[in-house]
């Protein structure tokens, strides 16, 4: 760029040199002419006993003149100089020339109107640029193209490997083609990083999987051999308790490590989505099953679900699971006589929305991003279980495609919305 | 009632064995793949339990050649992989029922007692508790003919208390029979003393109910 703009400002003078060279060219070449012509016809032929020839052109934009001048002048220049031509005073390009002719010495001068060189120099400047502009737009055009077609592979690959991909990349590999190894090196090492996080999620799922699934036998036997124990009538009453305490603590450990297990199994899609529930019923069977827990803080619970609205291709015990621990969780952390609201609604896109809403403790603006991570407690002073419940009900949502939204005010309550995507 | 009890896992199955020979079931044990289809080629079960996760084979295959020598027997599924397939494809191939470990042993025998009842046709008389005659079949509890209104849960819970009398049933052992094992999160519940607490209420207006007898710390028991 910077060399195209320097060339434009050099331009006029460029065009000037050409000018200048090219007038200089054709005085030359009329002096040659001239010469010729006197030395064919005579320089008398052209003096007729004048002291000296002029002619000019009627604009004299030239003119040629021709006297004889003293023996030992010797000329021969260009240059510009001042003319007087019949009363008008005209810059002139002149050749100058001294040559012998039958022993007399003659001074011939060529002369060219500046005015008339600057006339061609304009045009050929303007000529000269429109060229350029043209050559630039061009030279533009065609590095677009060709830098497009050259970052092709590279589109791609941010197409197909960058954009919009959603972890776990499961979908089908692609292989950019390219001939470029720079492209090649990034797709493949691109492809490669994938591999590898898809590796380490399998790995983390596997051994959760395994871990949970590996205590459970132990935890089997522990709780067997417990029952027989208390099952004992010689036992004395402080082993009894002691035993029973033990029992909780291994309860304990049970319900994490089902929970951890649940979750793994969600993650490996280990459940078919398969049936049609009833939501209006769903929610039923779970008040029913819940009802007991709302008589502690004298909870009221509303129901505003539409009886039409039927979740298609999903899997009933995960839902019912999922939609259990939201409302645990508004019972939980309601207050005493506070009530529940769960609430459907239409969405337009014909998709369906349920918001569990209670009159709770709320959760903290600075708590909400980590309320699904495991293990997170947010409310400790609660007893708040294994804090694994949302994050269970974070992998069923994910398993079934749903959004899940939250709004909290602390003191207030907290509005946890289920939205279902459907096309 | 005889029963065969297929766990590679020899503690679990000692203990299994213990609480069932209590229970007065005649016990037989086989803790591979191999001795368990050797055995039910060429003993007669009234009850076949199966671990799934066997070394040397799977157990599925078990029940389904069991059925052959074995066709009269229950089967039940015991299994700690709990995946939702194994549950389906073992009721397909006709097994009674599932249990995914670790489960109360107790759960265990009142679904024995279930699948007996139902499997065997054992007929069951009218339960005494002191003035008070429960049926187990029509779900009903009765006061001399007087039908009293018990919720599901909490007829659930007596029953459950009933079926395993003179034992101390501890609110784990209550809860999980009851709510089964939604993760559900609560260690410490007292949700089976507000259902106790309902059934005492909704009894004590027709007799006393001295048989139902809370054990301070422990849980709860109905003496006979």
């Amino acid at each position: 760029m910077i060399i195209v703009l320097f060339f434009i400002l050099l331009l006029p003078f460029l065009v000037q040199k050409i000018a200048s060279d090219y007038t200089n060219h054709s005085l030359r070449e009329q002096k040659r002419k001239v010469i010729d012509h006197v030395e064919k016809n005579g320089a008398d032929y052209y003096l007729q006993g004048d002291n000296s020839y002029g002619s000019y052109t009627m604009l004299k934009e030239e003119y040629i003149s021709l006297e004889p001048v003293a023996d030992g002048l010797k000329v021969d220049t260009i240059k510009n100089t001042v003319r007087l031509i019949e009363k008008d005073t005209l810059n002139y390009r002149v050749l100058s020339y001294t040559f012998k002719n039958k022993n007399k010495n003659y001074l011939l001068e060529i002369g060219k109107t500046t005015a008339s060189i600057n006339q061609y120099n304009r045009s050929i400047q303007r000529f000269a640029l429109y060229v350029l502009v043209a050559l630039i737009v061009l030279t533009i055009l065609i590095d677009l193209i060709f830098t497009r077609l050259l970052i092709r592979p590279l589109a791609k690959i941010i197409k197909t490997k960058l954009l919009n991909r959603k972890f776990p990349f499961k979908d089908q590999r692609v292989t950019t083609k390219t001939s470029t190894t720079d492209f090649k090196y990034l797709d493949e090492s691109i492809t490669l990083l994938m591999d590898q996080i898809n590796e380490a999620f399998a790995k983390e799922r596997e051994f959760t999987a395994n871990a949970s699934h590996e205590l459970m036998t132990p935890i089997s036997i522990l709780q067997n051999k417990m029952e027989n124990l208390l099952g004992d009538e010689q036992m004395s009453e402080s082993v009894t308790l002691g035993i029973i305490g033990m029992m909780k603590t291994l309860d304990r450990l049970k319900k994490i490590s089902g929970a951890l297990l649940l979750i793994s199994r969600i993650e490996n899609e280990q459940f078919v989505k398969n049936d049609d529930v009833k939501v209006l019923i769903l929610f039923n069977d779970i008040i029913e099953e819940i009802s007991h827990r709302l008589e502690e803080k004298n909870i009221s619970i509303g129901l505003d679900i539409s009886d039409d609205i039927v979740l298609k291709k999903v899997n009933h015990s995960l839902l019912f699971q999922l939609f259990y621990n939201l409302i645990n969780n508004a019972i939980k952390f309601n207050k005493q006589d506070g009530s529940i609201l769960i609430r459907g609604l239409s969405l337009k896109n014909r998709g369906y929305e349920i918001s569990v809403i209670d009159t709770g403790i709320g959760i903290a603006d600075d708590q909400i991003p980590y309320i699904f991570d495991r293990f997170r407690k947010v409310n400790i002073s609660e007893n708040s279980g294994h804090g694994l419940g949302l994050a269970i009900v974070k992998s069923i949502a994910a398993y079934h495609n749903l959004e899940i939204s939250i709004q909290s005010k602390v003191g207030e309550g907290t509005t946890l919305s289920v939205k279902s995507i459907q096309n | 009632m005889k029963v065969l009890i297929v766990e590679d896992e020899k503690t679990l199955a000692y203990e299994m064995v213990t609480f069932l020979q209590k229970a007065f079931y005649v016990c037989d044990l086989a803790y591979t793949f191999k001795d368990a289809l050797e055995k039910v080629e060429l003993n007669q079960y009234d009850f076949i339990l199966i671990d799934l996760g066997l070394p040397d084979g799977d157990g599925l295959q078990i029940l389904q050649k069991a059925k052959r020598n074995n066709a009269e027997a229950a089967y039940i599924i015991l299994t700690a992989r709990g995946n939702l397939e194994d549950r389906i494809i073992g009721l397909d191939l006709g097994a009674d029922d599932y249990l995914a470990k670790p489960f109360y042993l107790l759960e265990l025998q009142s679904r024995m007692q279930a699948i007996a009842r139902r499997k065997f046709n054992i007929a069951v008389e009218l339960l005494v508790l002191g003035e008070f005659s429960v049926d187990l079949q029509k779900r009903l509890v009765l006061h001399q003919n007087e039908q009293i209104e018990l919720s599901k849960k909490e007829f659930d819970l007596l029953s459950y208390l009933l079926l395993h009398k003179n034992r101390v049933l501890t609110r784990m052992q209550l809860s999980e029979h009851i709510w089964g094992t939604y993760a559900d999160d609560d260690y410490d519940s007292n949700y089976i003393d507000a259902h106790i607490k309902n059934i005492r209420k909704k009894l004590n207006v027709w007799a006393a109910t001295d048989w139902l007898e809370t054990v301070r710390g422990v849980g709860y028991r109905i003496r006979k």
